[in-house]
C-alpha cells in the first residue's frame, strides 16, 4: 500500500518536474493570437497594487486588459485608475457592472468584461496572481485546436502568518502534485485563478453565463471541455499567488469550504483522499515494518515521514523557492490534513462571502435562509 | 425520405461518443433527424443516487450545460448536414424490481424537466409545450441487462400520456408491442458504434421538428433495419431484413417487413 502510494506520488512529482522544465513552443510574433485578459476585482488585499501593476509589464504582441468591479465604490476601482494613467501604452480598461445572473459572484463580476472583450482568446486571471512578463508567451502557444482550457499550478508565494505558510506548503506540494495526477486519471481539475480558453469554445455551451450557477465554475469549465472532446492542459510554469498575511482560522475555513465543494463534485475521489496523505501512508508503512520486522513503530513512522518530507521539499523548491519556514509548516499541514478531512466529511454547507449555501451533487448551490 | 433515430446516448451519460462526435457520425451517414437522449436518473432512489455518483447520468449540475450544447450543435447539425437534431433526455427510474423500473424519452422540450416527477406529470408538462413522450424498450430487450416493464404494465392507463412505444430497440423487434395496437417507433438505443446496426425509423415528412413530431403522432412511419458494415451498404428503404411483424404490418400497412 505504502509502496503503491510512493509510486503514485513519485510519479506526480516527476510529472510536475517534467512539465516545469519543458520548453515553450516558439511561435513567431505575427502568428500569436491577440488575447483579452480579464481581471475580476473585489476589495483591496495586501499586495494588490503590485499584482495589478505586474499585468502592465506583460510582454506580448497584442493584448488588452479588462479590469472589472461590481461597484464604482469598490476600493479596487480607486487603485486601478492611477495605473491606467501611468501606463497609457497598455490597452487597459476598468469595467463597472453589477449584473447578477447566478449565485457565483466572480462569474457575475466577469459577465460584462467577457462580453466586451474584443479577442477570441481570453485569459481569466485572479487579482491575487502576480504575473511574470512572459506569462502569455509561456501560455498561449499551447492553446492548440485540441485544447479546451489551460489552467495552471498555483504557487503560494510571500506567505505570512501560520495560515499563510500552511497554505503555501499545501499548494506547493500536495495540491500541485495532484493536479498532474488528476489529469492522468482524467479527473479534469481546473483552477480558476488562471484559465485560458477561446470564447468561441465556451460559447458552444452557452458562454460564461451558463457557469454562473456553479460555485466551482472552474471545475465545470474543465468538465464541459472534456464533454467536447477537448483537453484540459496545465501551464508549463506555475503562476504565483501572493498570499500575504493569512490567519490559521481563515486557512481552516477556506479548506473546509473548498473541500466540501470537492466532495459534492467527486464524492468517491474525496472518500479515498486520506489514503494519499503522507501521515496515513506513513502509518501503513510503520504498521507493516513493525509487524514483519519488529521495527519500532514510532521510529518507522518518523523515517517514512521524513523521506516524504524530502520529496516534498524538492517539489516545493521546484515550484517556488526553498524556505525553512515553509517546510516546517509542512509537518503541521500534513498532520492537520486528517481533522480537516473529517470536518469536510461531516457537513454539506458552505459559508461563502457571508451567505450560507447547501451544496448539491455536482457543485450546484442552494441558498439557505438564515 | 430519410433515416431517423430518436434514442441516442452521449458521454453526458453512459454513451461513448461526445455530442459533437455523434452529430458527425450520424450526419456523415446522411440521417435526416436524430434525438440525443441521455439518461437523467431520478435521484431519490438508491440506484439513481449511485448512478449520479458514478457520473453515468445527467444530473442537475450537468443538465444546463447539456441543454446549451444541444442548442449549438443543433444549429451546426443543420448547417453542416441538413440534419435535424432534437434535444431529448431519457428519464430513468431504476428499481431493483423490473416491474417498478421505467425509462421514457422526452423529446423537444427540456425546460423544467425533473427526473423525480412521474411520467403522467412530465407528459402533461412536456406535451403542453409541443414535446413528445416515448416509452423506451417497454418489454424484454432479450439482453442480459436491467429490464423496464413498469410502463408496459400500465399501458392502458397511459394511452393518453405516451406518444409512441418502442417497437424496436437496437437489433430487436418487439412483437408484443407491434401487436398491441399502440402507436410505435423504432430506435437504436445507441451507446457506441457497434450499436449502429439496428432498427431505425424512416420518415417522409419535412425535416422540421413539428413535422417530425406530427408524423410520429400520426404514425406516418416506416421501419428499416440498418446494417453498419465497413464499407457502408447503400441505403434501400424498400429492402428489409427481418420478419415476424406481420400483424403490425397488416394493421399499419406501412411497417416494412419481408
Ligand atoms: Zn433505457
Ligand atoms: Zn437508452
Amino acid at each position: 500500500m505504502a509502496g503503491l502510494n510512493w509510486l503514485i506520488n513519485g510519479w506526480g512529482t516527476w510529472l510536475a518536474f517534467k512539465q516545469f522544465t519543458s520548453k515553450v513552443r516558439l511561435i513567431p510574433d505575427d502568428d500569436l493570437p491577440s488575447v483579452s485578459i480579464l481581471k475580476p476585482l473585489k476589495g483591496v488585499d495586501p499586495g494588490l497594487h503590485e499584482n495589478l501593476e505586474s499585468c502592465f509589464h506583460v510582454n506580448y504582441p497584442r493584448f488588452e486588459i479588462l479590469f472589472s468591479v461590481s461597484s464604482p465604490n469598490d476600493p479596487a476601482a480607486l487603485l486601478i485608475q492611477p495605473l491606467l494613467e501611468k501606463y497609457p501604452n497598455v490597452n487597459a480598461k476598468l469595467i463597472i457592472s453589477n449584473q447578477e445572473v447566478g449565485p457565483n459572484p466572480k462569474v457575475n463580476n466577469l459577465l460584462a468584461s467577457y462580453k466586451l472583450a474584443t479577442h477570441d482568446v481570453v485569459l481569466i486571471s485572479d487579482s491575487n496572481i502576480r504575473v511574470s512578463p512572459d506569462y502569455l508567451r509561456n501560455l498561449v502557444p499551447d492553446l492548440t485546436p485540441d485544447v479546451g482550457v489551460i489552467t495552471a499550478v498555483v504557487a503560494g508565494t510571500h506567505p505570512n502568518g501560520l495560515g499563510g505558510y500552511l497554505e503555501a506548503s499545501y499548494l506547493n506540494t500536495f495540491f500541485a502534485r495532484w493536479m498532474f495526477l488528476a489529469r492522468v486519471f482524467s479527473f479534469e481539475s481546473v483552477v480558476g485563478k488562471s484559465m485560458l480558453f477561446k470564447r468561441s469554445t465556451l460559447e458552444r455551451f452557452g458562454g460564461l453565463k451558463t457557469l454562473s450557477g456553479y460555485i466551482a465554475e472552474d471545475y465545470m469549465t474543465g468538465h464541459a471541455m472534456k464533454k467536447l472532446d477537448l483537453k484540459v492542459e496545465i501551464m508549463r510554469s506555475p503562476v504565483r499567488q501572493y498570499l500575504g498575511h493569512y490567519s490559521f482560522s481563515s486557512f481552516w475555513k477556506r479548506h473546509i469550504r473548498w473541500g466540501r465543494i470537492r466532495k459534492s463534485i467527486a464524492p468517491l475521489a474525496f472518500i479515498i483522499e486520506p489514503l494519499f496523505f503522507s501521515s496515513v501512508t506513513s502509518l501503513f508503512f510503520a504498521l507493516a515494518i513493525s509487524q514483519w520486522f519488529g521495527f519500532h513503530f514510532g521510529l518507522a513512522w518518523t523515517i517514512h515521514m521524513t523521506a516524504w518530507w524530502i520529496m516534498d521539499s524538492f517539489l516545493c523548491s521546484l515550484i517556488d523557492q526553498f524556505s525553512w519556514k515553509l517546510i516546517l509548516a509542512w509537518w503541521v499541514r500534513e498532520v492537520i490534513a486528517i481533522p480537516i478531512w473529517l470536518a469536510i466529511l461531516l457537513g454539506n454547507t458552505v459559508d461563502w462571502r457571508g451567505k450560507d449555501y447547501r451544496l448539491l451533487p455536482g457543485g450546484l448551490l442552494e441558498g439557505i435562509a438564515k | 425520405m430519410y433515416l431517423a433515430d430518436f434514442h441516442i446516448h452521449s458521454n453526458f451519460s453512459d454513451g461513448k461518443l461526445s455530442i459533437p462526435a455523434l452529430v458527425d457520425y450520424f450526419g456523415k451517414r446522411e440521417f435526416g433527424a436524430i434525438a440525443i437522449t441521455d439518461h437523467f436518473c431520478e435521484d431519490t432512489s438508491l440506484i439513481g443516487k449511485a448512478s449520479t455518483y458514478l457520473g453515468v447520468t445527467l444530473n442537475r449540475a450537468t443538465f444546463p450545460i447539456y441543454c446549451e450544447l444541444l442548442k449549438t450543435e443543433k444549429a451546426r447539425a443543420w448547417e453542416q448536414y441538413g440534419m435535424m437534431l432534437i434535444p431529448g433526455v431519457e428519464i430513468t427510474k431504476n428499481s431493483i424490481s423490473n416491474h417498478r423500473s421505467a425509462h421514457f424519452l422526452v423529446l423537444g422540450e427540456l425546460e423544467g424537466i425533473d427526473p423525480n416527477k412521474d411520467i403522467t406529470e412530465t407528459s402533461d408538462q412536456v406535451r403542453a409545450k409541443g414535446g413528445l413522450v416515448i416509452a423506451a424498450h417497454p418489454v424484454s430487450t432479450q439482453k442480459l441487462e436491467k429490464q423496464t416493464y413498469h410502463l408496459w404494465d400500465r399501458r392502458e392507463g397511459l394511452r393518453n400520456k405516451v406518444d409512441a412505444w418502442e417497437v424496436a430497440s437496437g437489433p430487436y423487434l418487439f412483437d408484443e408491442v407491434g401487436r398491441s395496437g399502440l402507436p410505435v417507433i423504432a430506435n437504436s438505443d445507441f451507446h457506441q458504434e457497434r450499436n449502429m446496426t439496428s432498427w431505425k425509423t424512416v420518415l417522409r415528412c419535412e425535416r422540421r421538428q413539428d413535422a417530425i413530431f406530427e408524423a410520429i403522432k400520426k404514425q406516418k412511419l416506416e421501419f428499416f433495419f440498418y446494417r453498419e458494415v465497413k464499407r457502408r451498404e447503400s441505403y434501400h428503404p424498400q429492402r428489409t431484413y427481418y420478419g415476424g411483424v406481420e400483424l403490425a404490418h397488416q394493421r399499419m400497412g406501412n411497417l416494412v417487413s419481408v
